[in-house]
């Protein structure tokens, strides 16, 4: 890999721009209102989608009738799996979902048919007219049921969709070395993302073949890879257009092909733009969610601590159709992250972890914040604390005991020879939460019944990869600077709120020696920018920040050739900062850039780079999961320290603190941000949150029901950076977006179980199971 | 239905509109009168991104008839501004970070400025309690709190 043997990366000690905590260049927009989200904007002759779709988990459509919808007046059209002018799936990594169900509906939501109106209640009174005969079939809810032999098949192929495995070392050897074996199940639920701004798309056909489809979506070249086939078009004629998004958190990957697919199939049967726009309620209904999982989770210890070995056992559920879970080759994919994650961020010589990924008739399953590690997390943080009572041991210096550090070799056999600040991140942590003053041993459960109200303290640790484990994973832009010394960034990764426009601003502000203010990075539009990818896997910042390092080199030439001629210098002898260029002995003669970038301009000199970065490659095999399934990882401790009612059971999260490494805050305050949310979402996840079903329908379609984390529950948090430097990364930065919300479950489950003396295994920790713990009762 | 006129005052200027009785107060802000920074995201009063500050009170205006508001004042995000200068709240928001995907931040800008005129100098508590029927995915509340907090430190 010629590329990354290259040298991309800045001199720490010199920089102006990156490492400086700068508001987002979005700010002032998203302040006053002024920034148009697609919602505010018009289209004057756009017809309103809308989907008619399933009640039934899993039935055959006998029949539809939509004469009467055809007939009501405004109507302009009603679609039905026939009218799908090309191939009728979409997926982000398997087609298997269709754009509208042909003979058969798989979950309660599934599309059934499609109409297009003047106006939404015409739209909705036409769908009021379709007649549907189904045949209902008999149904399945859990990957354990699905995986007997005599369980309805839910596709063709059958209803386990993959297998991933770890295997290192001798497991069996490994627990007869040990001498003490603790072996648990958990399960976690579906999650809801609840971005706050409702899935919507707008389809414009342009007249001569071509569809344009815009909307807020974190990954417009996958949605363009489905709209075409859907459409039997080349690629070439849709053009994504990404508009601000109101939040993604990994759903926005998927529910814009899910909303564009189905207006460009209305579009191109009417010839009209038309816009699709879920309520909340559908959203719910129908757009992916958090796996949820049964992990089976076994550790293995010697008497001191040290880990002998870690067995594991994953029923993933991925619900109706495949979305994100199935394995992109090698390492992509929820599911091989998931199981790939399960030992921990621990040297453990044996290990064996197996994952079955299942189709039910629920939901599906897709991209959500950590991508299967908050899952597993929950699993093996939960266990080792556990473990660390049964050693008698306090479970930080357990888990020092074991953590990675330089050198140690993965579950995948992965040796970790750079950017590991896991053991630092752990001192940071215990320091500024002042651990060692605090925590004391988990008291036994009928001790812990005495009194009104109990603390408790807890800890956990995590590990998150950058990027997404496959080798299709280029990340491209074309960088120009102008002639008044502007510069404007052409690239496709999104920004979502995450800051990454900000922070690839900044990187590039720095490499050019130009200012933040002088940058500005294009909203993607896939008819202008090149393929960067999607805009998930905490890769965003770090591969396109590479690319943009590659893209600066030939711009920066042309610079330093005009500069050296005008201060009749030598190019060696140049340094570019701050808008301006000067001799580095000579710094008070200095030519402002944007004369120089006149010059380049007048003597035609190239002003223009592109940069395609591709990580080192991703390596799995797939039948024993030895490899180098991800590049580089960022490491996180967190530590909580809770309240518990004993007489009700409810829980309140006093405080949080954490450390985190990330190789180079690019932005700190940004990057705080990302700390913030990410642990204010796994509160959510810990204590609140789950999609409830009851036969394949969901209870909670709305906010009333469905309850994430107000002002009210997060606690405060307190957070530390170090920068362990990542030489694969632009200044040495690594990926953030994910890591904090991966640790925060097991965190305060911890701390609830050194409250109680009672260890919980479920997600949410609702207030029913604290006071059943409390009591020694299992949950009903 | 029935449309009858109504006039009230928005951001400091008296409007004169006809409505319906089934429309929302949030649906004539944002599609008869432009005002686009107040947002909608669930439309049942939960998510609270629609809220504006209504006769001094913040409220969700999604529930709120648009026939119910004649008579009244009320302050959209898009009041905020005065001859091209931000509020202090926006400012302090801007800097301190407490801004991510912005679709609640017009929101909860109102809310802190809705709190500081009642109470300029509030505690956290107060502050997350006058922020609390917004719902932010993103921030995880922190740098919100902080800016509210800056804001009231640094407006006397």
């Amino acid at each position: 890999m010629a590329y990354n043997e290259k040298k991309i990366e800045g001199n720490a000690a010199e920089l102006a721009v990156v490492g400086k905590s700068r508001p987002r260049l979005d700010a002032r927009g998203k302040v006053t209102g002024t920034l148009k989200y697609i919602a505010d904007m018009e289209c004057l002759d756009a017809l309103h989608g809308k989907v008619l779709r399933s009640p039934y988990p899993h039935a055959l459509i006998k029949n539809i009738d939509t004469s009467k919808a055809e007939a009501l007046p405004g109507v302009a059209a009603v679609v039905t799996a026939k009218d799908v002018p090309g191939r009728n799936g979409w997926g982000a990594i398997i087609p298997d979902q269709p754009v509208v169900c042909a003979d058969k509906v798989r979950y309660v939501g599934d599309a059934v048919a499609l109409v297009a109106a003047v106006d939404e209640k015409t739209a909705l009174k036409a769908l009021g007219l379709i007649k549907v005969d189904y045949e209902p079939l008999p149904a399945v809810f859990s990957p354990i049921d699905a995986l007997k032999s005599d369980a309805p098949k839910i596709h063709e192929s059958g209803n386990l969709i993959t297998t991933s495995r770890v295997v290192k070392g001798d497991a069996e050897q490994g627990f007869r070395d040990a001498d003490v074996v603790l072996e648990r199940t958990f399960a976690v639920p579906f999650l809801e993302h609840a971005y706050l701004e409702p899935d919507i798309a707008l389809a414009v056909p342009g007249g001569d073949g071509s569809m344009t489809v815009s909307g807020p979506m974190q990954a417009p070249f996958t949605t363009r890879r489905n709209v075409a086939p859907v459409l039997g078009i080349p690629i070439n004629r849709v053009r994504c257009v990404v508009t601000p998004l109101g939040g993604g958190f990994g759903g926005k990957e998927d529910s814009p092909i899910d909303t564009c697919v189905r207006a460009a199939v209305l579009a191109w049967k009417t010839d009209r733009p038309v816009r699709i726009e879920y309520t909340r309620e559908e959203i719910m209904l129908s757009t992916c969610k958090r796996h949820p999982m049964i992990i089976r989770c076994k550790f293995g210890a010697k008497k001191d601590g040290t880990f002998t070995a870690m067995e594991g056992t994953i029923y993933n559920e991925q619900g109706a159709y495949a979305s994100l879970g199935p394995v992109l080759p090698p390492a992509g994919g929820v599911h091989a992250h998931a199981v790939v994650m399960l030992a921990g961020p621990y040297e453990i010589p044996n290990v064996k972890v197996e994952g079955y990924l299942v189709y039910t008739n629920h939901p599906y399953g897709g991209a959500m914040r950590g991508f299967g590690a908050p899952q597993s997390n929950f699993a093996h943080e939960s266990l080792v604390d556990e473990l660390a009572d049964l050693l008698k041991m306090d479970p930080y210096e357990l888990r020092l005991k074991n953590a990675f550090k330089l050198g140690s070799r993965t579950a995948t056999g992965q040796v970790i020879d750079q950017s590991i600040g896991l053991r630092e991140t752990m001192q940071e942590t215990r320091d500024l939460f002042g651990w060692a003053g605090k925590r004391k041993p988990t008291p036994d459960p009928a001790q812990a019944r005495r009194g009104d109200k109990r603390t408790g303290y807890g800890m956990a640790i995590g590990w998150y990869r950058t990027s997404i484990g496959t080798t299709a994973d280029g990340c491209g832009v074309n960088l120009h600077l102008l002639e008044d010394g502007s510069v404007i960034v052409y690239q496709g990764c999104v920004e979502m709120g995450q800051g990454m426009h900000t922070g690839i601003a900044q990187i590039t502000a720095e490499a050019l020696g130009t200012a933040l203010e002088d940058v500005r990075v294009v909203a993607p539009d896939t008819d202008s920018v090149p393929e960067s990818g999607p805009t998930v896997g905490s890769r965003s910042l770090t591969l396109m920040g590479n690319a943009i390092l590659l893209a600066v080199q030939p711009i920066k030439e042309s610079l330093m050739q005009s500069a050296a001629e005008l201060l009749e210098t030598s190019v060696e002898r140049l340094v570019a900062r701050d808008r301006f260029i000067y001799d580095r002995d000579n710094p008070d003669d200095k030519l402002a850039l944007k004369e120089v970038a006149r010059r380049c301009m007048g003597m035609g000199r190239r002003m223009m780079g592109q940069g395609w970065y591709t990580p080192p490659t991703a390596t799995l095999d797939p039948k024993t999961g030895q490899g180098n399934p991800y590049f580089v990882y960022t490491y996180a401790t967190q530590m909580a320290e809770v309240e518990v009612d004993v007489r009700t059971g409810e829980v309140t999260v006093k405080r949080i603190a954490a450390a985190f490494d990330i190789g180079k805050a690019i932005n700190p305050m940004l990057l705080e941000g990302q700390i913030d949310g990410g642990i204010g979402m796994g509160v959510g996840y810990a204590l609140l949150e789950k999609v409830i079903l009851d036969k394949g329908v969901i209870q909670n379609l709305d906010f009333r029901n469905y309850l994430i984390p107000t002002s009210l529950d997060v606690p405060e948090i307190d957070a530390k950076l170090l920068e362990m430097h990542n030489v694969h990364g632009p200044y040495g930065a690594k990926g953030i977006g994910e890591m904090p919300n991966i640790p925060t479950p097991a965190t305060i489950n911890n701390a609830i179980a050194n409250a109680i003396g009672a260890r919980i295994y479920e997600l949410p920790i609702d207030s029913e199971s604290v006071w059943r713990a409390i009591r020694g009762a299992t949950k009903k | 239905m029935a449309k009858k006129s109504i006039l009230f005052k928005v951001n400091g200027k008296e409007v004169s509109i006809e409505v319906t009785p089934g429309e929302m107060l949030v649906d004539v802000l944002r599609q008869k009168l432009g005002l686009t920074g107040t947002k909608t995201g669930c439309r049942e009063g939960e998510c609270g991104v629609c809220s504006i500050i209504l006769n001094g009170k913040l409220t969700a205006s999604c529930l709120v008839p648009a026939m119910k508001a004649d008579g009244s004042t009320i302050l959209t995000i898009e009041g905020l501004e005065q001859n091209g200068e931000m509020h202090l709240i926006q400012k302090k928001f801007i800097e301190d970070g407490a801004i991510q995907c912005g679709f609640c931040t017009p929101a909860m800008v109102l809310a802190g400025k809705a709190l500081l005129d009642k109470s300029p100098h509030p505690t956290r508590e107060e502050i997350q309690l006058a922020i609390s029927g917004i719902l932010c995915r993103c921030t995880g509340y922190q740098k919100i709190i902080k800016a509210i907090d800056s804001a009231s430190k640094a407006g006397n």
